[in-house]
């Protein structure tokens, strides 16, 4: 489903990604954990080309990220959820479920609202469509960024750190949607420091420090028994 | 002291025939310099180097050049190139337009700039184009942040358009100089022809802050 191939990032002077290679197959739920400016956000940035490689390959459903006509091709099929939710505050969240299938894929309104109102029933809040974001609290909100990104259809979900600015009494409820969409056979890719729930959902975990993915495999194997130096290190301190 | 009020009523009229005309150049000023703006506003953030850098080189030039200066340029050395005699009327609107672009392509820049740019990133990461997302939802928002700035901006274009009376263009303040001339009534005059600049200026901010307030009103942020 995604490959990339010597991946690689700088900021100026600054190299984050110094040569990645990752396959990630349908189905699976790869979390990547790792400190602070490890280069695990950008990773997850690159796949989606929301920050561009500056070397290595990246590919897609077969689609080769390159040339703005493929990205855009890629970004359909790869939904992205954010830190910081990212909702458009001037549009209810009905509205900010239904602009980009009839924007993008021209699907009709009355479609593209029978979609949205199915995928707020999914995370719960089918009550909620005519309410504007800000009257919604930080998990509700994350929660319609996920109906949001799902209504475009796409084959891989990506997650950037997506409990990390909520209040812990609502991280509860978004990974309770994420676990959900785990068990329907969703590829996900998910940056996270909830490790109970790397644990518990992902199908592989990657330890990314220093621009490199230093270690990678079943969640419960690296938590229980890190083969890596640094891995250790960051487990102790984390878990 | 002597104050003659019977000038003041006899040359209303007359005045608020000029002040018409200052209402006529100051709105076609403005739609011209909004279309200009716009356009020089996203270039000065687009992808493509060299659009930024022209746009640049507009806002500096019309910013920073005196608009009286501009005025005598378009009305009296483009009839130089071209041989044919320049409308006042076309000479005012330009001169204003271009001018008041300038001002309005930093409102819009700094307006869409002031956006989260977590925005754009979830525009694009649906599979939106840059322009639809600008279009659908930077747009939108950064619309309701420039509403006062852009006020102030036609604020101070009315009042500039008292300029364009140097190219005899007969707006308010070019009437009142005429009505000076034949009356010899300097306090009278000038004194009328600043209070309905008052009156409309006036206008425009009690205009805009109700536009603010019923923006604020209709969607929460």
């Amino acid at each position: 489903m995604i490959e990339i191939k010597n991946l690689q990032k700088s900021f100026g002077e600054l190299q984050v990604l110094k040569g990645i290679d990752l396959k990630i197959d349908e189905r699976e739920v790869v979390v990547i954990i790792g400190p602070s400016g490890s280069g695990k956000s950008t990773l997850l940035r690159c796949i989606n080309y929301l920050e561009e490689p500056t070397g290595g390959e990246i590919i897609v459903d077969n689609i080769p990220l390159n040339g703005e006509a493929n990205i855009n091709k890629v970004r359909e099929e790869v939904g992205m959820v954010f830190q910081r939710f990212n909702l458009f505050p001037h549009m209810t969240v009905l509205e900010n479920i239904t602009l980009a299938p009839q924007k993008v894929k021209k699907i009709e309104k009355s479609e593209a609202e029978k979609t949205a109102h199915e995928l707020l029933n999914k995370v719960g809040l089918s009550d909620k469509a005519e309410n504007y974001p800000d009257q919604l609290s930080g998990g509700q909100q994350q929660r319609v960024a996920i109906a949001r990104a799902l209504a475009m259809n796409p084959k891989v979900m990506l997650f950037d750190e997506p409990t990390s600015a909520l209040d812990p009494e609502m991280v509860g409820e978004v990974l309770e949607v994420m676990r959900n969409l785990a068990k329907s056979g969703m590829t996900m890719v998910i940056v996270t420091h909830e490790m109970g729930f790397a644990r518990e959902v992902g199908t592989r975990l990657l330890f990314v420090d220093g621009g490199y993915i230093v270690e990678q495999g079943i969640p419960r194997e690296v938590f229980e028994n890190p083969k890596e130096e640094r891995t250790k290190s960051f487990l102790s301190k984390v878990l | 002291m002597d104050f003659n009020l019977d000038l003041v009523l006899n040359s209303f009229p007359l005045l608020l025939i000029g002040a018409g005309v200052t209402v006529q150049i100051t709105l076609l000023s403005v739609i011209v310099g909004i279309i200009i703006g716009l356009f020089i506003g996203i270039a000065r953030i687009c992808s493509f180097k060299l659009l930024r850098i022209l746009a640049a080189m507009y806002v500096d030039f019309f910013r920073g050049t005196p608009l009286l200066v501009q005025i005598f340029l378009i009305y009296f050395a483009i009839p130089v190139l071209t041989g044919q005699r320049m409308d006042p009327f076309v000479a005012a609107i330009s001169a204003c337009g271009i001018n008041s672009g300038a001002y309005v392509a930093e409102i819009f820049r700094a307006g869409i700039q002031s956006i989260d740019a977590g925005q754009m990133e979830a525009g694009r990461s649906l599979g939106m184009t840059w322009t639809q997302t600008m279009r659908y939802i930077i747009v939108p928002q950064a619309f309701k942040r420039v509403i006062p700035p852009l006020g102030n901006e036609f604020i101070a274009l009315l009042k500039d358009s008292s300029l364009v009376s140097v190219i005899g263009f007969e707006e308010l303040t070019r009437r009142g100089q005429l009505i000076i001339a034949r009356t010899y009534g300097s306090l009278e005059i000038w004194l009328s022809v600043a209070i309905i600049y008052l009156a409309m200026t006036l206008t425009i901010s009690r205009f805009v802050a109700y536009l603010e307030k019923k923006f604020n009103v209709e969607n929460k942020r």
